[in-house]
């Protein structure tokens, strides 16, 4: 009896004093943090030069030749040849360019007086430099159509640097202006004149520089002093780790963030709280990508044109827009919204009208007998919809329109399958209908439509059963080379006319951008690259 | 005894290659293609059958699944548990290594919790019986056992940290950011030893060894805490010892809703980005802590109770 209470004491004992034993050492070490913490946070009050973003997980790997880092924060730091604005390019690193009359050879003018931040300077040898430690790694970038058409690089002088192609390919300037892989790097951070191993450090041309970096807790930006352009309002910005969306709407009512930002850190049920907010703003971009149904035309019953248009014609966008989205993302009549380049085609959309749909049902020969499901030789209209179980709103919109296409007599069945398994059926082709997202800007129209030429998404199965696909296909490839505007635009014309009259896409929505953030900063916005958050356009009032 | 100690550690050993197996298994089950699944967390926009190729090439991805498996549990045994998918500049142990110091430093904050409320309370709810503090405790009891630790999460942040503006609302780095996110894991425990050691003290206050030590003249504050007290702790230090591990796991859900940079968090963010070496070395290790807390509080229990060992 006393061995045992002696023993239970001395574990209890030993319990106790390894805990207290850790308190104490934890003391010491988080009242240094804690000081620097509140420091930060006082200097915040005083001069408001200083942002605090939040992101649902740390930077990562911030090497502008690879795939594994946050975008945003890889523009903060580096820059590239062009920059992509809303009235086209204009320079970047490169002043001016021309391009050669073929199409083949492009120029670059290289902008005098640029230096990293380590204080090398950005001239035509260091973005050569650049490009060569890209086209090491040349396969992981070869979703870049440029980089299956490059003959090489050159830098005849430290003014100029020369991009050569196989054959004209208009994107060019897109590809490089978007912030990766062809974002500049200093020479002296790479390995061995290579990136695809890493780099050693993060050292851009770009307004902002990386201070300090936490992983998974914050990192810390400053304003580059050797920047070549106007340096931004704000001077320091700490971007926070927060993955949880009601944690972060917390912290941002409670001031500890500014700033969120982004298509996926925010949802509309937060939006329309904050709309008439005096503290919290509320700011919404353009359309930037298309929510939509692709119909698979392999399908028996999806093959006949005017099933796909009687479908079309039984969709309530107003209902969507308005029940599931509190109409903060409009209709969409067509697969790209008319403000993405070479879109602005006239078509005339398919509007909401189940007469015409139960009509071109009854024409197609799907009648109704005795059942409320429509029949054709003994066969039921009965359709699969595939969803992403990871997306919310999918599952509502599915489970809206399986109570719409029931009113035309057609039989939805919904399955959600969480996102590999949906990518992955949706690759293979084995759905009936399923939902899909545009790449939004800036790869619409060229990139995503290059896509549906190769089976590398579910577009590519879905028109298998069209009969003009090759044609559309052979549109697409000559839009790539073209060099002649007009000549592009009619063919884009004719590849959205033909998928629009094919039925094969019912657009949704039109997802925007988001932000919601302290009323007292000003100067958010939204660029051409959803990616990119363009803080140096934004200052406190 | 010895023996025993060590008949039990040789035991552990099939245990632990069992769960190191299943842990394989599991995440290979999964009907993606893991190299594509990689290409996709590293955001490349267009995955073509190449890069898929070369992924599975670097990931070793074409052995036959058994090799897979050994090659597998020999790094394990070095620990060099592979790189990250998600970040292939960081290796998984550098990740475990730097998120389980946090995950430990909230489980040990949250056991201080669970001691310091779970045994007064439990207490004075068996010494004052029925009374209207014991019945408000297991009201309260009751309540926070039903409530996800998610739910009570937020509403304490909204409480505390808005309404109160007391302590931060998420983050690390001070004592003040481990409060919330410590008293929340802790509430689930703490509600769970207030009833074991309530429980515990009724039944020992029946025994015969009060009545006498009664009869002997004891003060009544002395019967209760040198003796019922003391009597009833003994299953508590064994649910405890479970409780460690349990701790260590059950940080998830809390950790993400405050941003905690623990185990809890990578794991999440390695289940939503399917970065498989990491899920399956969290699972590992969670199993293994499991397995060894098992084996230690047995060989205490053994150690502490001469009837497990036969002696008289």
């Amino acid at each position: 009896m006393k061995k045992r209470i002696f023993t239970l004491c001395l574990a209890l004992i030993m319990a106790a004093g390894t805990i207290t034993g850790c308190g104490s050492n934890k003391t010491k070490e988080t009242e240094k943090t804690s000081l620097k913490g509140t420091g930060i946070q006082s200097e915040d009050k005083k001069v408001k030069e200083e942002l605090v973003f939040v992101n649902y997980r740390d930077i990562r790997d911030l090497n502008p030749h690879l795939y594994a880092g946050e975008m945003y924060a890889q523009d903060m730091l580096y820059d590239t040849l062009v920059t992509i604005t809303k009235d086209g390019y204009e320079g970047g690193l490169a002043e001016s360019w021309d391009i050669s009359e073929d199409g083949k050879v492009y120029t670059f003018h290289i902008r005098k007086g640029v230096y990293f931040s380590d204080g090398e300077i950005c001239d035509a040898n260091a973005i050569k430099a650049n490009f060569d430690a890209i086209i090491q790694n040349k396969e992981r970038h070869t979703w870049l159509e440029m980089m299956n058409l490059l003959v090489g690089v050159e830098a005849p002088d430290e003014k100029t640097f020369v991009i050569k192609l196989s054959q004209p390919y208009y994107p060019l300037l897109t590809e490089l202006g978007v912030t990766r892989p062809f974002a500049m790097i200093s020479p002296k951070a790479m390995i061995d004149g290579g990136t695809k191993d890493g780099v050693k450090e993060y050292i851009g041309t770009g307004p902002y520089v990386l201070k300090e970096f936490e992983t998974d807790k914050y990192a810390v930006f400053e304003v580059n002093e050797k920047y070549w352009g106007n340096k931004p309002a704000i001077k320091k910005i700490t971007v926070k780790v927060i993955p949880d969306n009601q944690t972060r709407i917390l912290a941002l009512e409670k001031g500890e963030i500014d700033l969120i930002y982004g298509k996926n850190m925010i949802d509309a049920d937060a939006i329309s709280k904050y709309t008439d907010s005096k503290d919290v703003s509320v700011a919404m971009s353009d359309a930037t990508s298309t929510r939509h149904l692709v119909l698979n035309t392999t399908n028996d019953i999806l093959s006949d044109t005017n099933v796909r248009k009687a479908l079309q014609q039984a969709t309530d966008k107003k209902a969507i827009s308005e029940g599931i989205f509190y109409g903060l993302e409009e209709p969409a009549d067509y697969l790209y919204a008319k403000s993405i380049p070479y879109c602005n085609v006239d078509l005339k959309p398919y509007e909401y009208n189940l007469e015409v749909a139960n009509q071109l049902l009854d024409e197609a020969g799907w009648t109704k007998k005795n059942s409320e499901v429509r029949e054709k030789d003994g066969k039921k209209l009965e359709l699969d919809l595939l969803y992403n179980s990871d997306s919310v709103t999918e599952k509502s919109i599915a489970e809206l329109l399986q109570s719409e296409y029931k009113e035309i007599g057609v039989q939805i069945n919904i399955t959600g399958q969480e996102e590999q398994s949906y990518r992955d059926n949706m690759k293979a082709g084995n759905f009936d209908i399923v939902f899909n997202i545009c790449w939004g800007t800036p790869y619409d129209p060229q990139s995503s439509l290059s896509a549906m030429t190769a089976p590398v998404y579910g577009d590519y199965a879905a028109q298998q059963g069209l009969e003009n696909k090759a044609e559309i296909d052979d549109a697409i490839e000559k839009i790539l080379v073209s060099t002649d505007e007009t000549k592009r635009q009619e063919l884009y014309k004719y590849v959205l006319t033909s998928l629009h009259q094919d039925a094969v896409y019912i657009p949704l929505t039109y997802e925007r951008n988001k932000a919601i953030f302290s009323s007292e900063l000003e100067g958010v916005t939204f660029t051409q690259s959803q990616y990119e958050v363009p803080f140096y356009r934004m200052n406190f009032k | 005894m010895k023996a025993y100690i060590f008949k039990r550690i040789l035991t552990t050993i099939p245990l632990l290659l069992c769960v190191s197996f299943l842990c394989f298994v599991f995440i290979n089950l999964i009907p993606s293609d893991p190299a594509e699944v990689a290409l996709r967390v590293r955001q490349t926009p267009v995955i073509t059958e190449e890069a898929i190729e070369e992924v599975r090439e670097e990931l070793r991805l074409n052995d036959p699944y058994f090799v897979r498996y050994i090659r597998w549990l020999g790094d394990c045994l070095t620990l060099d548990f592979g790189v990250s998918y998600t970040n292939p500049s960081r290796t998984v142990l550098g990740e475990i290594s730097r998120c389980l110091p946090a995950t430990v430093w909230l489980a040990g904050a949250s056991l201080l919790f669970v001691i310091i409320l779970s045994l007064p309370i439990g207490f004075l709810c068996a010494v004052y019986q029925n009374s209207w503090f014991d019945k408000l405790m297991r009201a309260l009891i009751f309540m926070t056992t039903a409530m996800p630790a998610y739910w009570i999460g937020l509403l304490l942040i909204w409480l505390v940290s808005i309404q109160w503006d007391l302590l931060p609302t998420s983050g690390s780095g001070s004592i003040r950011h481990m409060i919330l996110p410590a008293f929340t894991v802790s509430l689930t425990y703490i509600s769970t030893y207030i009833r074991l050691i309530r429980n515990n003290m009724l039944e020992n206050m029946k025994e015969d060894y009060v009545l006498y030590a009664k009869v002997r003249g004891l003060k009544q504050k002395n019967i209760l805490v040198r003796h019922i007290l003391k009597n009833s702790l003994h299953t508590c230090i064994v649910a405890i010892g479970m409780s460690i591990p349990q701790l260590i796991a059950g940080t998830i859900v809390v950790e993400n809703v405050f941003a905690w940079p623990g185990l809890g968090k990578l794991c999440i963010e390695s289940i939503f980005n399917r970065d498989y070496p990491v899920i399956q070395i969290y699972v590992l290790l969670i199993g293994t802590l499991f397995v060894i807390f098992n084996l230690l509080f047995d060989i205490i229990q053994y150690l502490a109770d001469p009837r497990l060992r036969g002696e008289r």
